[in-house]
């Protein structure tokens, strides 16, 4: 069997709206860690950064 | 980089980062409760080379029932792991998974990186979760989808940190694509122009 998609503009349409959908999440996690930044201390959330970053 | 490719399976070793021990703990979750799983976007440049960090792990779980991600949740907590959208494991299934919209899972206490998982909600999900890849990483298994359509879905994305993920996993496993796999997926989903500049063009 042939590997890969064949996509019809409903898939495409789909994939649009996924997108939107993923970047409105992402916004709203971006606004979640900020408002959970400013109310934690810099020792804190600094650990958890240097723990992942390297 | 040394690695064993063989279609649907890549073998490697490398130094683990915190990152790698922290998915490496994470999959092994899906795999003792038999959720089938695949890792897309951005860890996999990143576990495969690529210089940067991540905030999230992105990934898609097979769509089940709630009894089933009921046990999945309660062994995600044993484990030390806690939901970031909600405490409450009907509702992350009823109004996030269930209405296409990710539930995301980190350590205890911390926020990031976390995991941000799906149900395959279009065919192109539901393909990369059937058209899985496994990678062998220091003996331990996680699943990926087929390097051919991440290529090409990070395309069609079209950030820079998309566009530079997508031209990095081309140079490392250009060797060993499906080179029409890839060439057809990339017209698939209508993005020639962005193939050409990221892609074909050297420098």
């Amino acid at each position: 069997m042939e590997k890969g998609l064949k996509l019809t503009k409903k898939d495409l349409r789909e994939l649009k709206e996924e997108k939107k959908r993923n970047r409105q999440q992402r916004m709203e996690f971006v606004n979640m860690y900020a408002d959970w930044l400013k109310k934690t201390p810099n020792k804190v959330w600094s650990k958890q950064q240097a723990k992942y970053l390297k | 980089m040394d690695f064993e490719f063989n279609g649907n399976k890549i073998v490697f070793e490398k130094e683990l980062s915190n990152l790698d021990k922290l998915v490496l703990r994470f999959v092994k979750i899906l795999d003792t409760l038999k959720v089938d799983y695949v890792i897309i976007s951005g860890y996999i440049a990143i576990l495969f080379g690529r210089s940067r960090n991540t905030e999230d792990v992105d990934l898609f779980i097979e769509e089940m029932a709630f009894e089933k991600f009921l046990r999945f949740w309660n062994e995600l907590e044993k484990q030390g792991f806690e939901c970031l959208n909600t405490s409450n494991a009907k509702e992350a299934f009823e109004d996030y998974l269930k209405e296409k919209l990710a539930v995301r899972f980190a350590e205890k206490g911390m926020i990031q990186p976390n995991f941000e998982l799906k149900f395959p909600k279009t065919r192109y999900n539901e393909y990369s979760l059937k058209n899985r890849v496994e990678v062998i990483l220091n003996g331990e298994k996680l699943n990926t989808s087929e390097m051919e359509l991440q290529i090409a879905f990070k395309l069609s994305l079209g950030s820079d940190k998309d566009f530079e993920d997508a031209r990095h996993l081309y140079n490392i496993f250009k060797e060993h694509l499906d080179m029409n796999l890839l060439k057809r997926q990339i017209s698939e989903l209508k993005v020639e122009k962005q193939a050409e500049r990221v892609l074909w063009k050297k420098a």
